[in-house]
């Protein structure tokens, strides 16, 4: 039997264990399914889809070719374009795109089943997150690794490059008050948690200083000792928690810990850098990667049962945690794990300055958003291990299933998925905190899931509430990092785009500026943090649509630009690869946006809630103490129907001047100019 | 060497690159060929620092 039969055998084995994984996944009823049935299909799409789809993109729609001289071999300077080995730049490229959202997202997005959003994980993943990752990086590369509002300029149309520089900045605040609210959700009433958390800061500030004066740059020694000193932090939360006297310090509420954060947000944003950002931003790289690792490992040593049901009944759009129906809300509530416009401004930054040759973009664009997505898999594994009425008990707020034990309790065993007040004491116990009743955001039921993971691994049962605070403090370790590495990043750009009215406004070191644009960027997401914080419905339920909606609209324009250079580049008979994901993208974000602005529905349309409100107000149903509250929530209702127009226009302006183009150029009414740096003969090996 | 063994060190050595350790002999090395004057290790790593914060550097 020759080679060639044998990959064709061995490629068919995988398409049919592939095939009979998913049949397991999507037609047993009745009984829960292993949990390995699912990373078993995942895994075989994935091989399949590199194997073949990331080949034939490669092949014929790019045609990649290592003869010619990456920017980092042309350019290099030994500081910003580096030739760098593939396996380093795999390991920047995903250090920077593994963000919480794949973590966040499938955990949330399971109250439709874990059936769903797998699906859309995976396939949104192969055919749309990888495809965008993979051609913005080439198309980078070809073009001196230009940023994607630069190409947006100069490919699509200067209207279109001012809309994707808006646009990144928007999204900024949506993506940092989002991700601020997880971790106040996952911090309140947690003295445990947030002794850690806090420990962490100077932990942090030692190592900055460590590593900035002591033993300039030894990040690894650095971050060594430091998971040292944080796995201590950990630990030592219990006695903290367990004290009479410092508890009572670290027990805060949701308003509180919001403060907290925008504070420090700002004083991240305005101190020196090495001090705590970087430091910090260290040991959350290395804690993500180890945790997710051990969470894989952990799913396949415990090979635990799933127990939430493939659909439920929230498909409907009655869901707890979130309103609306599976389409577009599932869609748009799994931004990262499937497909993830922020991931086009890593692929479009630093990673096409040290590819050493093209080939490469293949493995790290396409391949690293591949990893990224089995990330999304895990998440959504860890959340239907859990019994589904702990699931609803943890994640539904208050003002859906009510404030009590045995009220929640009722009201989720009513849907069909049975809890009791005792079992969720029991887990809280166990688990070393006050209560798990309402803790929306997804963070702590993910800690719960994975805590469930690890502790039935190795048979460590009795670890479960450190197992528990281990993964609150990774989720929050790494989301403040992003927190405030996202409030520097969105600092200077705001800089630079009030420099264009106001010079000294533009420059970095000159600290009045400094500090008015830090304050206005905190002010921008605290803003949003605070109103998701008092929101009664949790936060989550309005919050979260509208940053998976700017997340999308990035990917909108990621993928506009592709298209438009495929077509550039004489190519118009492969541009479905980028225009049937952002076929689908316009699709769900267009009906997202409307529905969240128009639908009759109070919980699901802002301008209804509005409405409602105003009407109870009117009618004096509200009582009198209340009432400042509600016309301040009336305001921020109809602010995020603002927010949600705005960014439906954006797409449609950027979506307008690009199809003008195509069919400018499909007419051969205007001819295609390819901004390429040029071809120049590579010297270097692989 | 054994497998295990030999994984191990590349992964360590993955890190060293990936935590950027190799970066400043690396810009000695292209600085000095260019005959420019050299900055410290440590004016080097705070400068890299500020350029890599300065952008967008990490995804949600």
């Amino acid at each position: 039997m020759g080679v060639m039969a044998a990959k064709r055998i061995f490629w068919l084995a995988i398409a049919l264990l592939a095939a009979l994984s998913l049949a397991m996944i999507a037609f047993v009823r009745g009984e829960p399914v292993n949990a390995v049935w699912l990373v078993v299909a995942a895994a075989c799409c994935y091989a399949l889809g590199y194997r073949f789809y990331s080949r034939f993109i490669a092949l014929r729609v790019l045609e990649l070719n290592d003869e010619r001289a990456t920017p980092a071999e042309r350019l290099e300077d030994g500081r910003d374009f580096v030739p760098t080995n593939k396996w380093v730049v795999f390991g920047h490229h995903f250090a920077a795109i593994a963000g919480p959202g794949p973590l966040v997202g499938p955990i949330l997005a399971a109250q439709f089943g874990y059936l769903p959003g797998t699906l859309w994980i995976v396939a949104g993943g192969l055919v749309g997150g990888c495809v965008q990752d993979f051609v913005t990086l080439f198309c980078s590369i070809r073009r001196n690794g230009k940023s994607l509002g630069q190409m947006a300029k100069e490919e699509v149309s200067e209207v279109g490059g001012w809309t994707a520089v808006l646009a990144v900045l928007f999204i900024m605040v949506i993506v940092i008050a989002v991700i601020a609210l997880v971790v106040v959700n996952a911090l309140k009433s947690s003295p445990w948690g947030l002794s850690t958390i806090s420990m962490i800061i100077p932990i942090a500030m030692f190592l900055g200083v460590y590593l900035r004066y002591f033993r300039v740059g030894r990040v690894r020694e650095a971050s060594v000792i430091g998971f040292m000193l944080v796995l201590g932090a950990v630990i030592g939360g219990r006695y903290v928690a367990e004290s009479p006297t410092f508890a009572h310090y670290f027990t805060c509420g949701g308003l509180s810990l919001a403060w907290i954060i925008i504070i420090c947000g700002f004083l991240t944003s305005v101190l020196p850098v090495w001090l705590l950002l970087a430091p910090r931003d260290y040991l959350a790289t290395f804690i993500k990667l180890g945790t997710i690792l051990l969470l894989a490992v952990g799913i396949l040593l415990a090979h635990p049962q799933m127990l939430l049901p493939p659909l439920t009944r929230f498909t409907d759009g009655t869901g707890p945690i979130f309103a609306g129906k599976v389409f577009p809300f599932c869609f748009i509530t799994i931004a990262c794990g499937a497909i993830s416009g922020f991931h086009s401004l890593i692929a479009t930054g630093t990673t096409p300055k040290l590819i050493r040759k093209e080939s490469q973009a293949r493995m790290i664009g396409y391949g690293g958003m591949m990893i990224e997505s089995f990330v999304g898999v895990m998440a959504m594994v860890a959340a239907a291990v859990l019994q589904p009425g702990v699931y609803f008990a943890i994640n539904s707020p208050a003002g859906v299933v009510g404030a009590t034990a045995d009220k929640a309790t009722a009201t989720i065993s009513g849907w069909g998925f049975p809890v009791t007040a005792q079992t969720m004491s029991d887990l809280a116990t166990r688990v070393g905190e006050i209560t798990l009743f309402n803790r929306t955001g997804g963070a702590p039921s993910l800690a719960v899931g994975m805590a469930h993971i690890f502790s039935g691994t190795l048979g460590m049962g009795r670890l479960e509430a450190l197992w528990y605070h281990f993964a609150i403090m990774f989720e929050a370790l790494f989301i403040l990092t992003l927190l405030d590495a996202g409030t520097r990043a969105g600092r200077f750009m705001l800089q630079e785009l009030l420099g264009h009215f106001w010079k000294p406004l533009g420059r970095t070191q000159w600290y009045p500026g400094v500090f008015i644009t830090s304050a206005i960027i905190v002010a921008a997401w605290g803003y949003f943090l605070i109103q998701g914080v008092v929101d009664p419905l949790g936060g989550i339920n309005s919050l979260w649509p509208l940053f998976g909606i700017s997340n999308q609209l990035l990917a909108t324009i990621a993928l506009c630009v592709a298209t438009t250079i495929l077509i550039k580049m004489g190519k118009k008979r492969y541009a479905w690869v980028t225009m049937a994901p952002l076929a689908w993208l316009v699709a769900i974000t267009m009906t997202a946006s409307y529905q969240k602005i128009w639908h009759p529905d109070p919980r699901l349309g802002f301008l209804a809630q509005a409405s409602d409100l105003s009407a109870q107000l009117a009618a004096g149903t509200i009582p009198a103490a209340k009432v400042a509250e509600t016309q301040h929530l009336i305001f921020n209702l109809r602010l995020d129907a603002a927010v949600t127009a705005i960014f439906a226009f954006l797409v449609l302006v950027i979506l307008a001047e690009s199809g003008r183009n195509w069919w400018l150029y499909t007419v051969g009414r205007k001819v295609p100019v390819l901004r390429e740096a040029p071809m120049k003969l590579s010297r270097i090996s692989a | 060497m054994t497998f295990l063994a030999k994984l191990t060190c590349f992964c360590w050595r993955l890190l060293k690159e990936v935590a950027g350790e190799n970066d400043y002999a690396r810009y000695c090395r292209r600085a000095g060929a260019d005959g420019a004057k050299l900055m410290t290790a440590e004016k080097f790593y705070v400068l890299q620092l500020r350029q890599k914060y300065s952008r967008i550097n990490r995804c949600c």
